[in-house]
């Protein structure tokens, strides 16, 4: 009995352990720009977040920016389990960034960091990082106090680098393949609840004067609707490509092995 | 009559063995290899980048030659220790990390020198050197807790119930975890 009791405390532990981190849960509705300390206007995350929401649907590529206050781990590691946990970049490319920015507040010193999925790390090198994001365009900005001056310079370098490779060909390749599927599955839908009940209908006219049929139709054209939309929206709304993961939100999975530099001011 | 009987019981061995969690016992014992052979990637990396970092360390500060020797030997000490992945081992693994332990707090006591030569650190290419290791020692922080929580999943898998009974009988053992070094909380000594 001792050691049954003893087993549930092992278990009920372990589970605790992994619960342990306090990274912030994802956003939802997803959004790339999450501003915790609220330093930029409305206006500012507004852009922000539309010029990173289409760098997302033209290159699958996502950067997400989160500004915070509190920091209880290093900046790094912060920003590594918070691009894993919200699974940044498409999980298959791992091409996700995470930028994290610890505004200066009284006499503490501000910090930044840019890291960076598996998948980006051949294409911006930790010393470019460094060098020319970090250093070259971000801090000038922000020991000047330039929030959103500094995020947007950065920015623009990490996705001339990152479109190098990630074409706006592939993602409409990308694109084709999904909304394919949705057709696919609209047929199916149109065959399951539109073709046969009818077929099925006018067998049953007698006593059933078809009433179902506008019903399924309507349904069928909700069908359509949707898959259509998700189209249009891309690889954002739908992460992956696949078309089950829209529930799961924004972001597509990718995976961060501790690419990526910071730097403070 | 014993050709059936025998057939009867493959099927109920595959059942068995796709029901008990036999199959995942197989996938997260891969799993605990793959990201073993990613944390030796990283470490391999950062081995990579010693010789570099060394040269142009040199250019600048030719008395430290004590320091620069020791990172040296610390590297290939680090570099011969490889291990096989199905042969992990608590002393293996002991060993392994030793040797990498013995580099980075070689490394640490060169980068604490290097803060004597303002030249050296103004010099471009020094500092994306330094950039490069700060981000393969946050890689080797990344893949080794990445490790430790594969190989947690493996280790609770194979003892939980009912798995517990019978993970031994297929050999599937509880793997070690990665500790935190033993001379981490100490500062790297400095001489003067």
């Amino acid at each position: 009995m001792k050691q049954f009791i003893a087993i549930i405390f092992f278990l009920t532990g372990s589970l605790l352990n992994l619960q342990a981190q306090t990274i912030p849960e994802p956003p939802d509705p997803p959004k790339l720009v999450n501003d915790y300390s609220n330093i930029l206007n409305a206006n500012e995350e507004n852009n922000l977040e539309s010029y990173l929401v289409a760098f997302a649907r033209e290159t699958s590529t996502q950067i997400v920016v989160v500004i915070i206050d509190e920091l209880e781990t290093s900046i790094s590691d912060f920003a590594f389990k918070l691009g894993e946990k919200w699974g940044v970049g498409q999980g298959e490319k791992n091409n996700g960034a995470v930028i994290i920015l610890k505004p200066k507040k009284g006499n503490e010193r501000g910090q930044v960091f840019v890291a960076t999925g598996y998948g980006l790390e051949h294409l911006i090198p930790d010393a470019i990082a460094n060098r020319d994001i970090v250093d070259g365009e971000m801090i000038p900005h922000f020991k000047k106090d330039d929030y959103y001056g500094g995020l947007a310079a950065g920015i623009q370098v990490i996705m001339d680098l990152a479109s190098e490779e990630y074409t706006a060909s592939e993602y409409q390749e990308r694109a084709k393949k999904s909304s394919g599927g949705g057709s696919a599955f609209f047929l199916l839908f149109l065959l399951f609840f539109v073709i046969i009940p009818l077929l099925s209908g006018r067998r049953r006219r007698a006593y059933s004067p078809g009433r179902s049929l506008p019903f399924w139709i309507a349904m069928g054209m909700m069908g359509s609707n949707r898959s259509s939309h998700s189209g249009s929206f891309g690889n954002f709304s739908l992460g992956g490509g696949s078309f089950g993961s829209g529930g799961f939100g924004g972001f597509g999975g990718g995976s961060f092995g501790g690419g990526g530099a910071g730097g403070s001011w | 009559m014993k050709k059936f009987l025998y057939g009867v019981l493959a099927l109920i061995a595959v059942l068995f063995f796709s029901s008990c969690g036999y199959n995942k016992m197989v996938s997260l014992d891969e799993s605990v290899t793959s990201q073993w052979s990613q944390v030796e990637n990283v470490y391999q990396r950062r081995a990579d980048l010693i010789p570099n970092l060394v040269n142009t360390v040199k250019g600048y500060a030719e008395h430290e030659k004590e320091t620069l020797e020791g990172v040296i030997e610390a590297r290939s000490k680090a570099t011969s220790v490889n291990i096989n992945p199905e042969n992990l081992t608590p002393q293996t693994l002991q060993q392994f990390q030793g040797a990498q332990d013995g580099l980075s707090s070689a490394l640490s006591r060169l980068m604490v020198v290097v803060e004597r030569y303002p030249d050296l650190k103004a010099n471009q290419n020094f500092r994306d050197l330094q950039a490069q290791l700060e981000g393969t020692e946050n890689r080797i922080a990344v893949e080794r807790r990445k490790f430790n929580e594969t190989t947690k999943q493996y280790n609770t898998y194979i003892r939980k119930f009912p798995m517990l009974l019978y993970s031994g009988m297929f050999g599937f053992e509880k793997k070690n975890y990665f500790e935190a070094a033993a001379g981490t909380e100490k500062a790297p000594e400095v001489q003067f």
